[in-house]
């Protein structure tokens, strides 16, 4: 830590201060120092950027832009703040991509939502937003995004001629004779879901993969700034439906933060309770849509009738099935129902009892096995340079969990360490899904246990303790918090205003769009049949790739 | 001969395909209504991956901007009566991202659908339920209402 702090305290700045504990936060004066500031910083070992995230403050007239960067071995974080003028010819600083290559997509993202130009960045273009709002920068708060949806023909024309264009560009460029050609999986293949790999492919082998994405964007971090506290769970939520409740809790671990709210013993029990079944609905569908993407239906047969099970003990708690609403700031939304610890019981017993089978059949397959193992390999190396999160990091031996670095909710009271495999290939990245999954009923029964011996020493009171009372206005402040998601870490930034009602910024990280900004390094020079495989393996959700 | 008829609408009513399209949440009610608990094998629905050989596109969920052309397209290239089923409350006015920038608020106005399904998502039973409906459109032969209008006529896909 001292080390971090010396390298940035050679630097102009405003402030360099203790964050949570393994965090420094520091705002720096002259924007020109980043790239010497992530150059030094390197050198002590913080070698990963997390995320970027800009901040529109229209009254101050300025844009603040936030920097979160890791060192993932020795846990260590560094969270940076440069200011810059708002308008848009000013509004730029160096990138940071050529020295910290995870950088990459939140760069593009930042700029084409908030117009921050990334100097030096090997290839700036707009990204994710679709094609009507290039050049606009909807998530600046002086955007009038009314106005804009008055033309909707002409916005969804204007996006139809981009891939018109798209089509035109390449007959030109693309060789008349040869077997050279341009493919797109997706968006309505079976096994992509709404994203767009552009492969570039000779004869069946693949020269380049270019992941177009956006599909599904829905602007969630730009919903949530017109909702309230709580009513901004509901666009949280929706970030994935696979594993619903966990961004609840990262979000609301960020307004407790900030309103200075400690909850009770009890709700950060739930609060694992819950998180850890949304992970098992999660690994389970992401375990049976790899053999779904590689072409054996049964195993998404099986998983998805586990998986009802869990659904089960979620619609007992909130009355929903995979939209459940169910944490809210204050701990968590519903009393505890009678028999719920049983349902919850019930389910983890429908798992253990399916686990001799699925291991002889399915996670030992050979024929999977032939196809997996040694394919399409990440290293430590690549984990760091690109920060791989959750299960990818751990498939490689990195030893990466949120759960034991940071730990949140009730997860300090439960003993667990790190999963990991060694080889990092196809087979590990499947592998450790299932190795998690025995991990999750493991501290789902510890978490029982407590719970269970709190309410009968009367130290908790399963209908009273889930909820403490937030206040109605917030002060000021802002807040970081990640949780280990199913599929790895997710980061929300969140920012208030003086008495705020709703939330004035709120940064959403997820893991899936590192995830699938290695594919084209993974899938070079492999066959077009080894695509789905892959892509599978690599358990990407659009919903938070997209947010 | 019109009693032919009567009987190829309705053997085509107990065997709809269904396309495989997915763009937002309600997927996965879709795919827990394929799972052995629910399990709508069992009324004669299969999906397919090409829109060529299918009777039914889902719009599941939100449609965002940037796939709604995908949609068109899809549903442009399915043989004729091509129904379509939505599902969630997105495809009726945006639901819950009713105030987001990039979600069409009004789908069925661009592509009409001949069955909505209510819920954030639906129950895997309410699908089915839907889905019961349509066949007893196939089984009247009426055509779909995407086929008689709806301003996905006018867009560029």
């Amino acid at each position: 830590m001292e080390a971090i702090k010396n390298v940035l305290g050679k630097y102009e700045n405003e402030y360099i201060e203790d964050y949570k504990p393994t965090w420094v936060k520091a705002k720096f004066k002259n924007p020109k120092d980043l790239l010497n500031i992530v150059k030094d910083l390197k050198e002590v070992g913080v070698e990963t950027c997390s995320t970027v995230s800009p901040t529109d403050f229209i009254d101050e007239n300025k844009i603040e832009v936030n920097y979160f960067l890791e060192d993932l071995i020795n846990k260590k974080n560094v969270w940076l703040k440069f200011d810059l003028p708002r308008e848009l010819e000013e509004c730029k600083i160096d990138s940071i991509t050529p020295l910290m290559p995870s950088a990459d997509w939140h760069e593009l993202e930042a700029y084409s939502t908030y117009g921050v130009k990334f100097e030096g960045h090997p290839n700036l273009r707009y990204f994710l937003i679709s094609a009507d709002y290039f050049g606009k920068f909807p998530f600046r708060k002086d955007f009038d995004w009314k106005k804009h949806e008055e033309s909707l023909i002409q916005n969804i024309d204007d996006i139809t001629s981009e891939w018109l264009d798209e089509y035109e560009e390449n007959k030109k460029t693309l060789p008349k004779d040869g077997s050279e050609t341009v493919l797109h999986w997706g968006p309505t293949h079976p096994a992509s879901g709404p994203i767009r790999l552009v492969v570039g492919v000779d004869g069946e082998n693949i020269k380049w993969v270019d992941p177009d994405i956006g599909y599904v964007w829905r602007a969630l971090e730009h919903l949530v700034e017109r909702k309230d506290f709580v009513g901004a769970i509901t666009s949280v939520e929706r970030i994935c439906f696979m594993d619903n409740p966990n961004p609840m809790i990262c979000y609301s671990e960020a307004v407790e933060e900030i309103a200075g709210k400690e909850i009770t013993r009890f709700a950060k029990l739930m609060r694992v309770l819950l998180g850890e079944i949304g992970r098992c609905a999660s690994h389970l569908i992401s375990m049976g849509g790899f053999f779904g993407n590689a072409g054996l239906h049964t195993f998404v047969m099986w998983t998805m009738d586990i998986r009802e099970y869990f659904l089960d003990v979620l619609e007992d708690y909130s009355g929903a099935r995979i939209a459940t609403a169910s944490v809210e700031p204050g701990g968590v939304r519903y009393p505890m129902p009678d028999n719920w610890l049983e349902t919850l019981e019930k389910a983890i017993k429908k798992y253990e009892d399916t686990v001799p089978d699925m291991l002889d059949i399915f996670i030992n397959n050979p024929l999977m096995k032939t196809r997996a193992i040694n394919t399409a390999k990440i290293s430590r190396e690549d984990v760091i340079t690109n920060y791989m999160a959750g299960p990818i990091a751990r498939a490689s031996g990195v030893k990466l969990d949120v759960r034991i670095d940071e730990p949140y909710a009730g997860y300090d009271e439960i003993e667990m360490d790190y999963v990991t495999c060694e080889n990092g290939d196809v087979y590990d990245r499947l592998y450790i899904f299932f190795k998690e999954l025995n991990q999750s009923m493991d501290i789902m029964k510890q978490a029982i246990a407590k719970i269970k011996e709190g309410i009968e020493k009367g130290e908790m009171n399963p209908k009273k303790d889930h909820l403490v009372r937030m206040p109605r206005r917030m002060p000021a402040g802002e807040a970081v918090t990640r949780v280990e998601w199913a599929r790895g870490e997710m980061l929300m930034h969140l920012v208030t205003g003086e008495k705020a009602t709703s939330p004035y910024r709120l940064k959403l990280k997820a893991p899936s769009v590192n995830h699938t900004m290695v594919l084209d390094s993974l899938l070079r020079g492999k066959t077009l049949s080894d695509i789905p495989l892959i892509y599978g393996s690599m358990h990407i959700c659009q919903g938070d790739l997209d947010r | 001969m019109l009693k032919v008829l009567d009987f190829f609408n309705y053997a085509k009513s107990k065997s709809p395909w269904i396309v495989h399209f997915c763009s937002g949440c309600c997927s996965l009610e879709m795919l827990a209504a394929m799972s052995p608990r629910y399990d709508w094998e069992r009324y004669g629905y299969i999906m397919t991956p090409t829109p060529r050989q299918a009777d039914i596109i889902f719009i599941t969920g939100l449609i965002s901007k940037k796939i709604l052309p995908a949609l068109i397209r899809t549903y442009a290239q399915m043989p004729e009566p091509s129904y379509v089923v939505a599902i969630g409350a997105c495809a009726y006015d945006g639901g819950p991202y009713n105030d987001s920038v990039a979600v069409i608020k009004n789908v069925t106005e661009i592509l009409p659908a001949d069955v909505f399904v209510a819920g954030c998502p639906p129950r895997p039973e309410a699908i089915l339920a839907g889905l019961e409906e349509v066949k007893e459109k196939i089984k009247k032969g009426e055509p779909s209402a995407a086929s008689q209008g709806g301003l996905w006529k006018q867009m560029k896909f």
